[in-house]
């Protein structure tokens, strides 16, 4: 039975695929609003669009100018993901602005946004919102040495070849790694970024011989802006709550016609990207997560001081249309009273369901202190979803009858104490059964 | 002799007449307290009795073993608090009891009302202990007469009006009881009312951290007594009976714990417990000795041990190991102390030295027959009198630096009262002498004239109706101002034996020996002369004791039935208007948001928020860290952003404020930032400096000639966010007098509920920006 089942879904699948009609591969949904600024330039991405669709996508193309494009309609997002491959344009859908974009980013729409060297204002300020700055408009970036030369070599360079820097591995995918693996194609704008922002990974920069300037200056009049590593080609930011978004100073990035030059890796680029922004890999989440005590394997109401635990926690990660384990050696735990009383790292352990899940664990012993604690993994890794699991648990000061009955310290007192009460009852004996000489009495009345 | 009413006999009817008598005491008692409740409703005060209330509730629902090991994790997030450790659970235990006897007996009550109506019943039962205590160092007339002060006197009132379920409530009581059964034993040198007074105290510990008054007066009377020479077996038995019952049994309360064996406050009672071992020493080697020697050598041991005593506690306290005073009681000797030192404790307003007039106002007239009572004390000077002038000049000296220390003066001031009032009843209302002192008077040197001189003579000070009489009596008291004087000893003693029974009316007393009448004046005349002083100044008092019963509904009424969380004022046709807006903001927090919900506020309404909204707090009224208390203080003296990260840092969702600008709330936030500034400025002097708070004219500004640093406090914000838009352009501080600042800009906070007299204010601490911008930045787009 279980047999015919999985071939029945293999077979749908597989069917699915030629058809291109596949369930979404999407962690957050299947619906992808794609601006163009008209819907026949749409053309011009159709490679692009087209992986799209066969990724399980339900692409709605529509023109920047269509006045009824809305990202949320009262407070609920109408698309899951957008694709703005019309940066020229000043008004996008139904005049949307910085706003409404931030709004949809915040209600854990992803973005991908383009951009190009006659950019918008609406386009700049939105990126400015996530620390990408763009450079001035008319500008572009050009390298003299990278670039592509095949089309009647002239003195524009502007279509420049460029790699993606190391810091952009979970992003991109592990052929980029390698050192002599085929360029970028790039025609736009470059936009400066901060590479200290945690949220920002730049995956496309410029290599040493790149820069950007006014479209025919001259590099020698000291037009230049922006040069090198320093040149952002294209980032992408992932939000505190998980939503991702991509900014390519390059809409041409995404075009046919550099996705199908032969020599580059355009194709591998956009997919790897419109992968990551979509959600499609490097998803991470926790499924699980459970504390006990050691002794009893229950989770108490509370613990007490001292306690011998036991922390675990399930982490999956998300690629290839499946959840997979997720393994790694740096998992921590923190027991956190204002500061951390204990940072662990967990182990891996076996999983109750190794397919998907990976299992970290930890045997803790509790802080000699009482107070509410808060446990927490806080799990943030370049180019992964950020995965931060909080309990608060509270850690009680130990019973009156849990302390420790008889202390050999106090061994000198309890005898002390017992002597006096010995003696007390022999005085008492010693008293009562000796009688008094009867003389001494009566003289001890007359002196009261 | 026997004059039988209804089959009674005379003394029958005396103490029928004094359970009556005492009865009537307890309900005007019980009833003068419940003011509150028919004002506003049955409800628990203030902010104390919150917590009690919340205890006894916890006691209630999950039984003793529970609440003994109960450590609440909603108070001093993220500390906790271990409460069964650190309270006393006197007042919880004793309304459970009484709640589980009720239901025991079918009687369905709400531990609410118990909780309310605790402190009026108690009241009736310090009645009664006063009744005793004052029969036990006088008689049965001045213990009704202290009995009926103490059921009426503000002083007491203001700590046990229904609802204010304080530890006061009964601890008062039990204070009155212990000292009674206390003097009963020395008087009596009976163990048994030792072990009484012992269990009394123990009681007294488990509901009030005054028991250390208690633990430093009877030794302190027990050691004037040894100074004085009057060391007994009587009171040997006494007090090493309570002494080592009484500590034993005290050091069960977990919140006292071993206190008694190493702090300074029980270090008094420890050494005159081996004082008096000598002492009983000493007076067994007497037998052996000759006794003049004996005198000099007991005499100058006493002394010598005193001294040796004291230098070897104070070294002892300097090198550690004995716990040196807490700030508490520094600040009772020195009331610079705290403002400097220990700023949380000067902040408090009961804390404050008190003002002359609350004495006053408090005791009314009792406070000018104190110093009467204590004249007669010293006129008798037995054990129980040393024990009475102790106490009152201890309680008067810590009432006048600790307001809320009245409480303790109350029940000796109601005693000594008491004993001085039925001295001048004793004098005046025995109409049975009448011919013997009118001629004794005519004579002008018996002791009877002396003695009503004596008292006539604090009388006139007050009242000047009596000036009449000076021309009687002045030839007598000029003539023989010395012997006069000397003979108020013997006068007190002269009218001792009338006393028992002049009021009990049963007409049984010894008269004075009858002298032959004057031929002068003829019998009515004689009798008028008698009579009308006596009258004049029965009508004096008369009228003071109405007026001073007067006062103190009045008073009750007024000042001391308000339970401070429901207020009440007046609207402008005269109405009566109930501002609830406490409730209304706690009630708030209670149905709308998250049940882990972290609130901030001032340490002020911590136990309320517990209470009634169910919250957990960041700081309230135990103020045991300080530490967490000056964090409070620093979020919201700093600038928003500093005060973002703090408040993040400690989990808190939730900021609440006391704003009474709208309707003239005087006792609000912004009055008590500076407080809040000093405090934090104590454990953080480099973030917060009190200096910056005051504007360029060195003034407690608020609008817009405020100093930067106040403009810019989390405080001064979360007050004035978007008050000006309610009020209007020219709007107007109520309380500050001062125009309104104009623009208050507000981005980390966002306002969560106000309410309907802009009383309180929430505001919620908003999360994390999405996109990692400041809130600042993202507020300007």
């Amino acid at each position: 039975m279980r047999f015919l089942t999985t071939v029945a879904v293999a077979s749908l699948a597989f069917g699915g695929a030629w058809l291109g009609v596949v369930e979404a591969k999407s962690v957050s949904g299947d619906r992808v609003l794609v601006l163009v600024p008209k819907v026949e330039a749409a053309k011009l991405y159709s490679q692009f669009l087209d992986s799209l669709t066969g990724r399980g996508f339900d692409i709605s193309v529509r023109a920047a100018t269509n006045t009824s494009v809305a990202l949320q309609v009262d407070g609920v997002r109408t698309y899951d993901h957008a694709v703005v491959l019309s940066p020229e344009s000043k008004k996008l859908g139904a005049n949307l602005s910085v706003r409404d974009f931030v709004s949809f980013v915040d209600d854990g729409g992803n973005l991908v946004l383009t951009a190009s060297s006659e950019l918008s204002e609406l386009g700049r300020k939105l990126a400015a919102r996530f620390g990408v700055e763009y450079e001035r408009r008319g500008t572009a970036v050009i390298d003299h040495v990278a670039h592509l030369r095949a089309i009647n070599d002239t003195s524009d360079h502007t279509l420049v070849a460029a790699g993606p820097p190391k810091t952009a591995a979970p992003v991109l995918s592990k052929q980029f790694a390698h050192p002599q693996s085929n360029p970028v194609y790039f025609k736009g704008i470059a936009h400066k970024y901060e590479p200290s922002n945690p949220m920002l990974i730049s995956v496309l920069t410029g290599s040493r011989t790149t820069y950007s300037a006014p479209i025919g200056s001259d590099a020698n009049e000291g037009a230049i802006s922006l040069s090198g590593k320093a040149l952002g080609l294209v980032s992408v930011f992932q939000t505190r709550n998980n939503a991702r978004v991509a900014f390519s100073g390059s809409a041409a990035l995404f075009s046919d016609a550099l996705l199908s030059q032969e020599g580059g890796a355009n194709k591998q680029f956009t997919t790897d990207i419109s992968q990551w922004v979509l959600q499609e890999k490097a998803v991470l989440r926790e499924t699980a997560h459970r504390h006990y005590l050691a002794s009893t394997g229950e989770r108490p109401e509370h613990y007490r001081i001292s306690n011998e635990i036991v922390y675990e926690i399930d982490l999956s990660v998300y690629h290839d249309d499946a959840w997979h384990p997720y393994n790694s050696k740096d998992v921590q735990f923190e027991a956190i009273m204002l500061d951390p009383y204990i940072r662990a790292t967990l182990n891996s352990t076996e999983s109750t369901d190794p397919k998907t899940t990976a299992t970290y664990h930890g045997d803790i012993k509790l802080p000699d202190r009482y107070g509410t604690f808060t446990f927490r993994v806080n799990y943030k890794r370049t180019g992964y979803s950020n995965v931060d699991v909080k309990d608060t648990v509270g850690i009680w000061p130990l019973r009156h009858d849990e302390y420790p009955r008889f202390l050999s310290a106090a061994y000198p007192y309890y005898i002390s104490s017992l002597v006096m009460a010995v003696g007390f009852l022999a005085l008492c004996a010693a008293w009562m059964w000796s009688a008094e000489p009867k003389t001494k009495r009566t003289t001890k009345q007359k002196s009261n | 002799m026997v004059n039988k009413v209804l089959g009674l006999t005379a003394a029958d009817q005396a103490s029928l007449l004094r359970i009556a008598i005492l009865g009537l005491i307890s309900l005007v008692a019980i009833g003068s307290r419940l003011y509150s409740v028919i004002r506003f409703e049955s409800v628990i005060h203030e902010f104390d009795p919150w917590f009690n209330y919340r205890t006894t509730r916890y006691l209630v629902d999950h039984g003793f073993d529970k609440f003994w090991n109960w450590f609440d994790e909603t108070a001093w997030y993220p500390l906790g608090r271990v409460v069964g450790g650190t309270l006393y659970p006197g007042i919880m235990v004793t309304s459970a009891t009484i709640y589980n006897a009720l239901h025991l007996i079918n009687i369905p009550v709400d531990i609410r009302n118990v909780c309310v109506f605790l402190a009026p019943a108690f009241s009736a039962l310090t009645a009664i202990a006063t009744y005793h205590l004052g029969k036990e160092v006088k008689n049965a007339t001045a213990g009704l007469l202290a009995a009926a002060f103490i059921g009426v006197a503000p002083g007491y009132i203001s700590r046990s009006v229904a609802g204010s379920y304080d530890n006061e409530g009964i601890a008062i009581f039990l204070l009155v009881f212990t000292f009674f059964l206390w003097l009963r034993s020395v008087r009596l040198g009976s163990a048994l009312y030792g072990a009484l007074t012992a269990i009394s105290y123990f009681y007294m510990v488990s509901a009030w951290g005054g028991y250390v008054f208690i633990i430093n007066l009877i030794p302190l009377h027990v050691f004037a007594l040894l100074v004085m020479g009057r060391f007994s077996n009587r009171l040997y038995v006494a007090y090493s009976t309570f002494y080592v019952i009484g500590t034993l049994a005290s050091m069960q309360i977990p919140f006292v714990g071993f206190q008694p064996t190493f702090t300074s406050e029980h270090m008094a009672a420890l050494g005159t417990f081996g004082l008096i071992q000598l002492v009983a020493f000493a007076s067994f080697a007497r037998t052996l000795v000759p006794e003049n020697h004996f005198r000099t050598l007991l005499r100058g041991a006493v002394v010598s041990l005193f001294v040796v005593g004291l230098s070897g506690l104070v070294l002892l306290t300097m090198s550690g190991v004995i716990a040196p005073w807490t700030g508490r009681f520094y600040s009772l000797w020195d009331t610079g102390y705290a403002k400097i030192h220990i700023p949380i404790i000067a902040s408090v307003s009961e804390h404050q030295p008190t003002a002359w007039p609350n004495f006053f106002f408090d005791l009314n007239m009792l406070i000018w027959l104190l110093p009467a009572g204590i004249y007669f004390s010293f006129s008798e000077l037995s054990d129980n009198h040393v024990f009475l002038i102790l106490y009152s000049i201890f309680a008067a000296y810590f009432a006048s630096v600790m307001v809320r220390l009245i409480l303790t003066l109350t029940p000796i001031v109601c005693v000594l009262a008491g004993v001085a009032m039925a001295h001048v009843f004793e004098t005046y209302l025995n109409l049975r002498d009448v011919p013997a002192a009118a001629q004794l008077k005519a004579k002008a040197t018996p002791d009877v004239v002396a003695a009503t001189d004596a008292v006539k003579s604090l009388v006139d000070a007050v009242s000047d109706d009596t000036a009449i009489e000076d021309t009687d009596s002045a030839s007598g008291h000029k003539k023989d101002g010395k012997r006069g004087k000397g003979a108020k000893k013997n006068a007190a003693k002269a009218v001792e034996p009338t006393t028992d029974t002049s009021v009990d009316g049963a007409g049984t007393s010894s008269t004075q020996p009858s002298v032959p009448t004057s031929k002068e004046l003829s019998p009515a005349l004689k009798r008028f002369y008698a009579l009308f002083p006596k009258f004049v100044v029965m009508t004096c008092f008369m009228f003071l004791l109405c007026m001073f019963q007067w006062h103190c509904s009045w008073i009750t009424s007024t000042a001391y039935s308000s339970p401070s969380v429901v207020l009440s004022s007046r609207g402008p046709d005269g109405s009566h208007l109930i501002i609830d807006d406490f409730r209304e903001a706690y009630y708030w927090l209670r149905k709308n948001t998250k049940p882990e919900a972290k609130v901030l506020s001032w340490w002020d309404y911590g136990y309320q928020l517990a209470g009634m909204a169910d919250r957990t707090t960041l700081v309230d009224n135990n103020t045991w860290n300080n530490t967490h208390i000056a964090t409070v203080g620093k979020i919201m003296a700093s600038d928003e952003d500093t005060a973002y990260e703090l408040a993040r840092h400690h989990d808190v969702d939730y900021v609440l404020i006391v704003f009474g600008a709208m309707l003239g709330y005087s006792g609000d936030d912004i009055n008590k930032f500076l407080w809040m500034v000093r405090i934090a400025q104590g454990v953080y002097p480099d973030d917060v400096k009190e200096e910056e708070f005051y504007n360029s004219q060195g003034q407690y500004a608020i609008s817009d000639d405020a100093s930067p640093a106040m403009k810019n406090s989390l405080m001064h914000k979360l007050s004035y966010y978007r008050f000006a838009d309610v009020m209007g352009g020219q709007g107007f501080d109520r309380v500050r007098k001062q125009k309104l600042p104009t623009s208050v800009t507000l981005d980390n906070f966002e306002e969560a509920y106000t309410t309907e007299n802009w009383m309180v204010r929430i505001y919620k601490v908003k999360d994390l920006d999405n996109l990692g911008r400041s809130h600042h930045a993202a507020s300007k787009f």
